[in-house]
């Protein structure tokens, strides 16, 4: 007689395999993004409150442990933006008749975006 | 079979999650690393965010964030295990998203 | 020949063993088999069938990876087992067990139920409103048409991809990786106009939304279908879809 043995389910499958702790550390950068627009709303606040609100913020960041964040979240953001590059020509396989556009090049688009703005962003805070 | 309204936040989530991909890590290199190593100047800071161009982008950046990590979170807490609480966890992970960006709006629009 | 890079005789292989009339659970046996150079994971199942125990039970039937009957867990990853090398596994041991996330029919046989109505569920088969008369010839297709959905009509239905995907595992309704890659397949199939007909299943919750891009399902694909690559494609469009819908509530959604 027949008893197939039910199938497993496992709680803790995001911790079983390499593929799947990177899928999850890639979803949980979202969290360290949420976080850090915190601190930005934060620090906007505090410009906008003047000069010495915004000098005593500014010894808050010089803090170990606000750095140690902003290092901490600045890897998580570099994680997504290399996993969501990378995700791009999976939902937009741009075909050149019967050609499919390589996946490197709308890759490196992005890459390339990324760059022109940190520049900019640098430019405008620095200059 | 009812059709989803997913679409609505996963186009939300995808503008969010192209926004901080290409912006975010420039972001903290300046506000988490510049800032305190103070090689920025507080006038700059504050001509850029009282600029119309500087609170609408701070506005929309943050707000798009926020969304896109709502809408993460919530679907990664449940793929972690969280399935029976997954309405909740939608409902209270889009409020707070929409908390987030009305905080966003009076810091931007202040 | 080529030289084998390895002085080993033997190899061991763990087996996860599934009796229905003595077993209560699945357990591992373990087994030495000899260790060739070009032998393959299904090989040293032959040989252990054939030699050591009879009573092994398994699936396979082409050995050239194109049956799509012989998918099982190699040490813990979804893999073709007639395309698996056992010398990718020096020294040993090589655990094998039935591919995850269905149930074990006895030792490395699954039950396919689930996966076969979710199969048709999607109508996989080209849909018309009409047929046009005979005169007007076959139905052409050019080059550029044909590749919108060639990638998608290379699977085998090895069901790898399930056994990767853990949202598979956990969401019972889930139409999954290769069903979702299948019915792309027919909505981009210039000759078929069945896309209506699927989206209502395809662009539910059970359909693609379920999917969060684990991304799995596209690593341990054998024929490079991506399927996690189509279920982003359906979501796009179906997002279009549903911002057409409100643009031009009378038309078609
Ligand atoms: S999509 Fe790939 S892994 Fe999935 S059943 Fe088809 S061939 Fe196998
Ligand atoms: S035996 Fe046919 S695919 Fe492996």
């Amino acid at each position: 007689m027949a008893r197939p043995y039910p199938r497993e389910r496992s709680n803790a499958w995001f911790l079983e395999r390499w593929p799947y702790r990177v899928f999850v550390l890639r979803e949980l950068s979202a969290l360290f993004l949420a976080l850090y627009m915190g601190v930005l709303l934060v620090l906007a606040a505090r410009v906008h409150e003047g000069s010495s609100a915004f000098r005593d913020y500014v010894d808050a960041l010089q803090s170990p442990l606000y750095l140690a964040f902003h290092a901490v979240a600045l890897l998580f953001a570099l994680l997504h933006s290399v996993t969501w590059f990378q995700a791009v020509p999976k939902g937009l396989p741009l075909r050149r008749g019967e050609q499919r556009v390589a996946p490197a090049l709308l890759i490196g688009a992005n890459y390339v975006a990324m760059l022109a703005l940190t520049v900019l962003v640098l430019v405008v805070v620095l200059s | 079979m009812r059709r989803s309204n997913e679409p609505l936040f996963w186009s939300l989530f995808s503008a969010g999650g192209v926004v901080t991909a290409l912006l975010v890590p420039a972001l903290i290199l300046v506000t988490g690393f510049l800032v305190p190593a103070e090689r920025v100047e507080f006038g700059r800071l504050e001509a850029i965010l009282s600029h119309p161009v500087g609170r609408l982008a701070l506005f929309g950046v943050a707000s798009l964030t926020f969304i896109h990590a709502a809408h993460r979170l919530r679907h990664v807490l449940v793929d972690m295990g969280l399935r029976r609480f997954r309405g909740p966890i939608a409902v209270a992970a889009y409020l707070a998203a929409i908390g987030g960006a009305a905080w966003a709006a009076t810091v931007a629009f202040a | 020949m080529t030289q084998a890079p390895s002085d080993a005789t033997t190899i061991r292989l763990e087996i996860a063993r599934y009796r229905p009339e003595q077993d209560e659970r699945p357990v591992l046996e373990r087994y030495d088999v000899p260790y060739r150079h070009e032998w393959v994971v299904l090989d040293a199942l032959n040989y252990l069938k054939d030699h050591i125990d009879g009573t092994l039970s398994y699936r396979w039937s082409c050995r050239m990876g194109i049956c799509g009957s012989c998918g099982m867990m190699v040490n813990g990853v979804p893999k073709l087992t007639c395309s698996a090398f056992l010398r990718d596994y020096l020294p040993g041991p090589i655990r094998v067990e039935p591919m995850a996330n269905f149930p074990v029919e006895r030792d490395l046989v699954t039950v396919l139920d689930d996966f076969m109505e979710k199969f048709q569920a999607v109508k996989p088969w080209i849909i018309r409103d009409g047929e046009q008369p005979l005169e007007e010839g076959e139905y052409r297709q050019t080059p550029a048409q044909l590749a919108d959905f060639k990638q998608f009509s290379m699977c085998i239905n090895c069901m790898l991809c399930y056994a990767a995907c853990p949202v598979y595992q956990h969401e019972d309704e889930f139409l999954g990786p290769a069903v979702l890659a299948l019915a792309q397949r027919y909505n981009h199939d210039s000759r078929d106009q069945g896309k209506g007909e699927r989206q209502e299943l395809i662009w539910s919750d059970e359909g693609i939304w379920d999917c969060t891009f684990v991304g799995e399902c596209s690593a341990v694909c054998p024929k490079h279908v991506d399927p996690a690559g189509a279920i982003q494609q359906a979501k796009v469009e179906s997002t279009v879809g549903w911002y057409r819908s409100f643009l031009a509530p009378f038309g078609r959604g």
